[in-house]
């Protein structure tokens, strides 16, 4: 059997689809491990320190108890949009993960990504994937008979709404410079020079409205603890609650990729270090697996280190402040374009 | 804008050091003057009742209680509620003998599940019934260190 | 506040459960969209009866209860309680011991400012200043600690003096506690003037005009910051103020951004007041000499009469006015606390910003409801 029989046979893409899954949630619950620790370190304190060595075993104390908790539904609450939103949310969640590449294994120069489909438009379906969370947390928020939770949808959905358009002027000049819409063939386009050298402005408009989609300080307006209590999650207990908080840091792990895949070289490396078998199939993941840790410490680091803006004062940064700098971008991309850089 | 702020948390990171306090195994740092549970002396103490007037709760009442284990003589002692106390140390300072003093017994030997066991007798204030206070937080005594 | 809604309108009730709000107090904002049309401020959630409760207890036992009005005040509220009695009964208290009593109100005062600034950081989502604000704190905690015996609740003032004095070594200790503190007030102060984000919720957020201000009786850093030159140490002094030199810290703005900054300067002047108590502190006595008071009160039968005393708390101006009729426990106390007036002008203050900024404007007024409620 060729080798390429083996990767494109369709049983096999859903086996590691679902190993995959599978990862990404024992993924998770590292990252909220490391947010907690990383916030006792900020604030010079230990984080959790008492469940298992440095606190590892945490997270699974808290899955237990997430487990064991009374499973409450709002009286006049909606139940069918009530039980359906959190899975709305993952479902989201896990479309999107279908697509992204997770590592690639270099073989005799020939790169064999990791990822369960290999699309010819996968970052325009990426973007328009990740975009039916909103839908998710609005039929929680409005479903919950609750105020408050409705106050958080209102306020999410102009969050949503604003940093879009942002969002996507950036990945279509990330296609033009690259040529193509699928995801593995931008990230091998980065061979010499990352893209974040020829577009510096576009990394930091996509950094800051990747920033507000994910819906991380300072832009959590929607589930910020001082006057929504928490939002639009507000009546949720047990796994229910679970799954959207999950769901949330999956989206934190899925948008650091991105930002590596993009702008950050994702998992080129100069190939003399690829020509033996053995670093070919190890450093290439290694690599582009060590890049989307920093990113996600950096985005963890700002979270706790910066204080919250107002709905008005977001929605008024991503109109009046990135979207003129994205099509500015935009046009700086064209020009290198027509210069033939 | 924000640079300051963020340079400070990651400042924090590698160069702040850690002050959690483990605090069931790290004992606490208590201070000289600190008002724990009040000890009584039971060669001092004439019995006036001057303690139980002063309290602010009404915590104290004054029982029969004997001198010592070995006699059958009674006098009139205090018996502290400790549920009650607040540890203001009023009675402590008004003795007119000196018979009550303070100890820095705050968390072995109080902690009880009914409030039956805390109604604290002369003779457990006496120390001469043991209060399971193995050691009574004392050893880490100072005035105040830096930490 | 009138209970119908428009077409658009909603009411929400910012209630006294709620896991952010600086004590259990009541906010009916009527909305439209985001933006407050009105609203109105129900308190009474905590009322303990501590006025009643003073009336049944003899002098001496008053002082433990006064400490628990508001834990954070607690010298302040003592220094107030006693100042009254004394005041009744013509008792003079010495030097040393006024010295003392002065040394123990400004660090309570520094406490309690870091304390409030830091809770206004974490009611904007800077939860990482509340953090180092609170382990700042915890080195002058344990100052406090080694004079009076407790962190919170004192009971350290007698009448005519103090319980104990100084212990040895309290001046070095002082000085290498406000070398750290004065280093961490600077970068506070760096922290927060060059933060965008935090420049953009708090600067012309909640202004009070200085009109409004005397109008209701605010005090304290409150009209402090709308440029209002009113402090009970400069302007009504008791204790030894008079021989100490420090000025009354003033904005000019009322705004937010003021009233933090007011906090700030205070501090600092705080901190400048103790170390000049530090070195023209006299010793001697700590009780007046020839008379029953001492560290074993007498039994207090003042002569009927009643008084006014009022000192400046680190909220405001804190006065108790007590009624004697000549027995051993007081006829009637009433307490004016400070934070009943700064509570009252929340209403007109919330008018037009939206849901975000209520938190953020009662936090900054310092509101300890315990203090509003008795």
């Amino acid at each position: 059997m060729q080798l390429d029989d083996i990767i494109y046979n369709p049983l096999l893409r859903g086996i590691l689809g679902l190993c995959l899954m599978g990862a990404i949630f024992l993924g998770a619950m590292g990252a909220v491990w490391f947010e907690r620790k990383l916030a006792g370190d900020i604030q010079q304190r230990l984080g959790p320190a008492r469940a298992g060595p440095y606190g590892l075993l945490q997270l699974v104390a808290d899955a237990i108890k997430l487990f064991t908790k009374e499973d409450i539904i709002p009286k006049n609450a909606d139940r069918l949009l009530f039980i359906s939103a959190p899975i709305l949310m993952m479902g989201s969640v896990f479309l999107m993960l279908v697509a992204i590449p997770f590592g690639a294994i270099i073989i005799d120069g020939v790169t064999y990504p990791i990822a369960a489909t290999d699309m010819d438009i996968s970052i325009l379906y990426i973007e328009a994937v990740s975009a039916i969370s909103v839908i998710g947390i609005f039929m929680a928020a409005y479903s919950s008979n609750n105020k408050f939770s409705l106050l958080g949808a209102f306020r999410n959905f102009a969050r949503m709404i604003g940093y879009e358009v942002p969002l996507g002027i950036c990945i279509v000049s990330v296609a033009i410079m690259a040529g193509s819409l699928n995801i593995i063939e931008i990230a091998q386009a980065q061979s010499p020079l990352w893209f974040i050298i020829k577009q510096p402005l576009g990394f930091i408009v996509f950094f800051i409205a990747i920033m507000a989609d994910m819906g991380r300080l300072p832009f959590d307006q929607n589930e910020s603890e001082e006057e929504l209590i928490a939002g639009w999650i507000t009546e949720y207990t047990g796994m229910r609650f679970g799954l959207g908080f999950f769901a949330e840091y999956i989206h934190l792990i899925l948008g650091s990729m991105l930002i590596v895949l993009l702008f950050l070289g994702g998992w080129n490396l100069p190939a003399a270090l690829t020509a033996n078998t053995i670093l070919g199939i190890i450093l290439p993941t290694a690599f582009y697996l060590g890049k989307v840790i920093l990113v996600i410490l950096t985005i963890i680091m700002i979270r706790w280190a910066v204080p919250r803006y107002r709905i008005d004062q977001v929605v008024d940064l991503s109109w009046k402040r990135l979207l003129p700098l994205a099509l500015l971008n935009l046009g700086w991309v064209i020009a290198l374009g027509l210069l033939g850089v | 804008m924000v640079i300051k702020n963020i340079i400070t948390a990651v400042k924090n990171i590698y160069f702040g050091p850690t002050v959690t306090r483990m605090c069931p195994e790290e004992a606490t740092k208590l201070s000289d003057r600190f008002r724990g549970l009040q000890k009584l002396d039971k060669d001092k103490c004439i019995g006036c009742g001057i303690c139980a007037n002063t309290c602010p709760n009404n915590a104290i009442k004054i029982i029969r209680a004997r001198i010592n284990p070995d006699s059958d003589k009674q006098r009139w002692f205090p018996a502290i509620d400790v549920g009650h106390c607040m540890f203001c140390g009023l009675c402590i300072d008004q003795c007119p003998k000196d018979a009550l003093s303070s100890t820095k017994v705050y968390l072995t030997g109080i902690i009880r599940w009914n409030h039956e066991d805390l109604l604290f007798t002369p003779d457990m204030l006496a120390r001469e019934v043991d209060i399971n206070a193995e050691d009574e937080a004392g050893e880490e005594v100072s005035r105040w260190t830096p930490q | 506040m009138e209970e119908t809604v428009g077409p658009s309108e909603m009411i929400v009730h910012l209630g006294p459960q709620h896991p952010m709000l600086p004590g259990p107090f009541r906010v009916n904002a009527k909305l439209r969209g985001e933006t407050i049309v009105d609203s109105e401020v129900e308190i009474g959630y905590i009322h303990k009866g501590i006025e009643k409760i003073l009336e049944n207890k003899t002098y001496l036992q008053g002082i433990t209860i006064v400490d628990r009005i508001c834990y954070l005040e607690a010298l302040t509220n003592e220094e107030a309680y006693v100042g009254c009695v004394e005041k009744l009964a013509g008792i003079e208290v010495p030097e040393r011991a006024q010295y003392i009593r002065v040394i123990m109100e400004e660090l309570s005062r520094i406490q309690s400012h870091i304390l409030g600034m830091g809770e206004y950081a974490s009611f904007i989502g800077f939860v990482s200043m509340f953090m180092y604000t609170i382990r700042d704190r915890e080195d002058l905690m344990s100052v406090i600690d080694s004079v009076t015996g407790a962190r919170i609740t004192h009971s350290f003032l007698r009448f005519g003096g103090v319980k104990d004095d100084l212990p040895d070594g309290f001046k070095d200790d002082v000085k290498y506690v406000f070398g750290n503190l004065k280093k961490a007030i600077d970068q506070y102060e760096v922290l927060f003037s060059s933060d965008s984000i935090y420049k953009a919720r708090t600067v012309g957020i909640g202004t009070l005009t200085a009109d409004v201000a005397k109008d209701l009786g605010v005090s304290g850093p409150p009209l402090r910051a709308t440029g209002v030159a009113f402090d009970i140490r400069r302007d009504e002094p008791y204790l030894v103020y008079n021989d100490l030199d420090f000025k009354v810290c003033t904005q000019k703005d009322g705004d937010v951004y003021a009233r933090i900054q007011v906090r700030l300067d205070e501090m600092r002047e705080s901190m400048y007041i103790v170390e000049q108590c530090l070195d023209q502190i006299p010793s001697g006595p700590l009780f007046p000499e020839g008379t029953a008071y001492g560290k074993r009160s007498p039994v207090m039968r003042i002569p009927a009469g009643e008084v006014f005393h009022r000192v400046e708390a680190p909220r405001g101006e804190m006065g108790f006015y007590m009624i004697s009729d000549g027995s051993d426990k007081p006829y009637r106390v009433k307490i004016r606390g400070p934070v009943y007036p700064t509570l009252q002008a929340l209403p007109p203050l919330l008018k037009g910003v939206t849901v975000a900024d209520i938190v953020a404007i009662a936090g900054s007024m310092d509101t300890c409801t315990s203090e509003v409620d008795r």
